[in-house]
């Protein structure tokens, strides 16, 4: 289905008159000969005056290339037929066979979407996207029918906003649910200059979390990454430390350590009204959380604060997202723009048959069977 | 080398003679019915003798002085003169669109030398005269293959240029051209002073042939559309259509054609027309071929 981007390029198509009035200009221009019996020529008032155009051929062709410019201004594009038959997707895992309406696609919900004649793929780590995936490539109007256990696995934590009404299809059954990752508990490694205050702080939430804590001088070797780093010093970081958390460490320093510069910087806690207390920035693939007061408690009474060690920890560790849902409340919504279908874009092959018949249009005006070029 | 005739016509020339009606042959001995007897008159040598020799040719003064015979010979002298008049006037440079590089003067230089090759085969004089206000140049009458020469060489060197000169610049054609000469004009004859040239040669006892060279547009016409019709010698201008033009052009250039042919019939000189895409040899034809 053939349309136009930018319509108002048809306002070119105007300029077609330019190679009409000079061909019929040309027409008034009479070509010379030489003609020696001119006293037997006996002159007209005037040679039949009608609108006649000279060079057909070279007329039309330039009309022709004047009418493709104009039409390659106005952008056309070739919108491809849709299909219109019902979508369905199945979740694998599920039987397609039960579904069973006729006259409908049926696509398992998976990468790629492949159809259900093949054999059940890996259920999708995160349908969601799939969902909003299968949304954005159906062209507007299609029907969409999706079916899902009464528990599936993946989900996100925003109910899915489409474009269109789905038609939300819960069947008996429940996705396997992913086994339980055995969280290891954290582990720290002190740096600690004599002069700086806080070690006892940070032993205790350890104690508290039943992880490990080892004290060491500034110039002991690094831990290894996983276990998290505290740089209790002031100065700039030493380079064997930064290329550390480059390399994907994470490190809590104090106060009075400069850290490398960043511009994403964001603070990751306050205090109760709403003072920053630690912020943080990723470098390289770790990151470096600062604390933004000294380590005492006159300065930063929340040390002492029963709930010290988990604050700390929850900065230190991302628990799982929540991927597990009841279908039947998650029926995703409406609202949504429709995504415009991509379409064709004919403009290079436009341009490519501007090309020809500019060539054309050229041989013909200046081939030499003409006596009289215009 | 510089040859006006085509290949074929040349083939065709074969059968083709010269002929001059008012010929006489009074001086001397040559192809053309003649009235007079005996060998030419201009001298040439004495020879002596020899057995077989006529005994009125005997030199009967000299015999009389040195008692020896001698037999008085003369140059042999063709009874003919064949001149070619070629007009080179500007208006002898048209040519028909669909052959542009053909101008009635290629065909001119072609008959000329077609003309001069009959001449020389049957042993007449030919010399050749262009006329043009920018010069009028005389080649005198000879034969032989180096006046042969001669001739290309002058055809080769002419130009379509200027207008056809006036009459009183005309004393050179006056002056070569004596009685009984033949005289074969080459001329678009759109001059008038041309066409009273060759009345004038023509009552002044000279043998005086036309070949009118016309254009074949002269003849069809075949303009279509808006043209800016150009005398290449008056440097007149008229802008017409090709076809609003066409009856009335061909009507009168048709008449104009008749009265001429009348005017010429009434002086005697025999004539004829050349169309630019006939052949070369076909007004020859028709002029000589009868007689052939």
């Amino acid at each position: 289905m053939p349309g136009l981007l930018f319509p108002l390029g048809l306002a070119a198509l105007t300029a077609v008159i330019l190679p009409l009035v000079i061909h019929l200009m040309r027409r008034d221009e009479a070509r010379p000969v030489m003609f020696a019996a001119l006293r037997w020529l006996q002159a007209k008032p005037k040679p039949r005056q009608r609108i006649q155009f000279s060079e057909w051929p070279l007329l039309l062709m330039r009309l022709v290339l004047l009418i493709l410019l104009a039409l390659f201004l106005a952008r056309p594009v070739l919108n491809s037929v849709v299909d219109r038959t019902p979508y369905v997707a199945v979740m694998p895992g599920l039987d397609p066979k039960t579904i069973g309406s006729d006259n409908v696609r049926l696509h398992w919900l998976a990468p790629d979407f492949p159809s259900t004649d093949s054999p059940a793929p890996k259920a999708p780590a995160d349908f969601t996207s799939l969902i909003r995936h299968l949304d954005a490539d159906l062209p507007k109007g299609v029907k969409l029918t999706i079916v899902v256990p009464e528990t599936p696995q993946g989900a996100d934590a925003e109910r899915p906003i489409l474009s269109r009404e789905v038609d939300w299809r819960v069947m008996p059954g429940a996705m396997p649910a992913p086994q339980p990752v055995a969280a290891r508990p954290l582990a720290l490694s002190m740096r600690a200059a004599t002069d700086q205050p806080g070690a006892r702080y940070f032993r205790a939430a350890a104690a508290a979390w039943e992880g490990n804590a080892t004290t060491g001088t500034l110039t002991d070797p690094l831990p290894p990454k996983d276990t998290v780093l505290v740089w209790l010093n002031s100065g700039p970081l030493p380079d064997a430390v930064t290329g550390w958390i480059k390399t994907g460490g994470t490190i809590i320093v104090s106060k009075d350590v400069q850290t490398p510069k960043s511009n994403a910087q964001t603070v990751l806690w306050r205090d109760d009204v709403g003072g920053p207390l630690i912020d943080s920035a990723s470098l390289g693939k770790g990151r470096w959380l600062r604390f933004t007061r000294p380590l005492i408690p006159a300065e930063m009474p929340e040390l002492l604060e029963p709930d010290f060690p988990d604050q700390l920890k929850a900065l230190l560790t991302t628990p799982p997202a929540p991927s597990r849902v009841a279908a039947r409340d998650y029926a995703p919504l409406t609202g949504r723009p429709a995504f415009a279908q991509a379409a064709i874009d004919l403009q290079p092959w436009l341009a490519v048959l501007v090309a020809l018949v500019f060539g054309l249009e050229r041989w013909l005006a200046t081939s030499s069977r003409r006596r009289a070029a215009p | 080398m510089f040859d006006p005739i085509p290949p074929d016509v040349r083939h065709r020339l074969k059968g083709l003679r010269l002929s001059a009606r008012r010929a006489s042959g009074a001086s001397g001995i040559g192809l053309h019915a003649s009235r007079s007897r005996g060998a030419g008159l201009e001298f040439a040598q004495y020879r002596a003798y020899e057995p077989g020799d006529e005994l009125r040719q005997i030199d009967w003064k000299l015999y009389g002085r040195s008692d020896k015979f001698f037999v008085r010979e003369s140059e042999r002298e063709s009874p003919l003169a064949v001149w070619i008049i070629v007009d080179a006037s500007a208006s002898m440079g048209q040519s028909d669109a669909v052959r542009a590089a053909y101008s009635r003067l290629d065909a001119a230089r072609a008959m000329a030398a077609c003309i001069g090759e009959l001449a020389l085969r049957q042993g007449d004089r030919f010399g050749l005269i262009s006329l043009s206000d920018t010069g009028i140049r005389v080649a005198d009458p000879a034969t032989g293959l180096r006046q042969r020469d001669r001739l290309r060489l002058e055809l080769y060197g002419l130009k379509a240029a200027g207008e056809f000169p006036a009459a009183n610049t005309l004393a050179p054609v006056w002056e070569r051209i004596r009685a009984q000469d033949l005289v074969i004009v080459l001329s678009d004859g759109f001059d008038e002073a041309c066409i009273a040239l060759m009345e004038r040669l023509s009552s002044a006892g000279r043998e005086v042939l036309f070949i009118q060279t016309l254009t074949a547009e002269e003849r069809d016409f075949p303009f279509d559309g808006g043209y800016r019709f150009e005398d290449p010698e008056s440097r007149a201008e008229l802008l017409g259509d090709g076809k609003a033009l066409r009856t009335d052009f061909l009507r009168k250039f048709a008449a104009a054609r008749q009265a001429l042919e009348a005017r010429l019939t009434a002086s005697g000189i025999r004539h004829t027309h050349y169309w630019l895409d006939e052949a070369v040899d076909a007004p020859l034809a028709r002029l000589f071929g009868g007689g052939a």
